[in-house]
């Protein structure tokens, strides 16, 4: 899979601790690079450079003004993520509720047979 | 049944049946047996286009077909790992970048197994130990927030 779709820019962005942190801090609101510097004891260089990080993947957006340019959390490519795996839950769930059903009712028709089936012998361990 | 908590972008589905190992397999492998339940809810999955080749490199393809409108989603899977009755793993090309998806069939020794489904298509890069205990935490309190908006 290529470094550039959009999901996998997400993961590698949330990857990182520290970027994990500075999006929780920006959930509740916006927040400047000194303010988020702050807790974080780094450099306004080093959040600088996981903003930018953040700000690629879409995970964040900075605003217009010059000299603040305060940081806002965007939740969009996160829900992304976030979808992907309650998508492909639902269908494994979905699938193995209707699986479930399948194996009662060939249990019932065949009581007998299935404990062992010709086809797929066990090893005894 | 139990749910896994799952990793960010990976996700890991354990269930346990009354059923021998043996033919829980044999219902995953078997297009007469996958016919009745590998659609999910509204999606069947006619018997006349599944294919399973048992075997590495061997063909694994279904179409689902929405009840409602006629719609089909194709699967175009490949195996690459086939242990019979303990373990299967198939990858999609087509789907996302390449996603892969294993089962494996525990046999809980009394007539009933368990199967631990994991599918994924996250880079191998991004699914280091670190990375995946960091991001357990962060994960929970990330939907936890997407729920409230």
């Amino acid at each position: 899979m290529g470094p550039d779709d959009p999901l996998s820019i997400t993961f590698a962005a949330l990857a990182d601790p520290t970027r994990r942190a500075i999006l929780a801090r920006l959930a509740p609101g916006e927040a400047t690079v000194n303010e988020l510097a702050e807790p974080f004891d780094m450099s306004v260089q080093a959040v600088s450079k996981h903003l930018k990080v953040l700000e690629r993947a879409g995970l964040i957006t900075r605003g217009r003004d010059a000299q603040y340019r305060p940081c806002r959390f965007e939740a969009e490519p996160l829900e992304g993520a976030v979808h992907w795996i309650e998508r492909h839950r639902q269908v494994w769930k979905e699938r193995f509720d209707q699986l479930e059903h399948h194996l009662i009712t060939i249990q019932r028709a065949q009581p007998s047979t299935n404990r062992q089936p010709s086809t797929n012998k066990e090893k005894q361990s | 049944m139990t749910v896994e908590k799952p990793q960010l972008g990976e996700l890991t589905y354990v269930r346990t049946w009354e059923a021998p190992r043996a033919l829980v397999f044999e219902c995953m492998t078997t297009p007469e047996h996958l016919t009745h339940f590998w659609g999910p809810t509204g999606v069947s999955t006619p018997i006349e286009n599944i294919t399973v080749d048992l075997r590495p490199g061997g063909a694994f393809t279904t179409v689902m077909v929405n009840d409602a409108d006629g719609a089909e989603y194709p699967m175009r899977g490949v195996f690459v790992e086939v242990v019979v009755p303990e373990r299967l793993t198939w990858t999609e090309a087509d789907v996302e970048g390449g996603m892969t998806t294993s089962v494996t069939f525990n046999d809980l020794g009394d007539g009933r197994c368990q199967t631990v489904a994991y599918q994924s298509n996250v880079p191998e890069m991004y699914r280091t130990p670190e990375s995946q205990a960091g991001m357990e935490s962060s994960f929970d309190k990330m939907a936890a927030y997407l729920a409230t908006l």
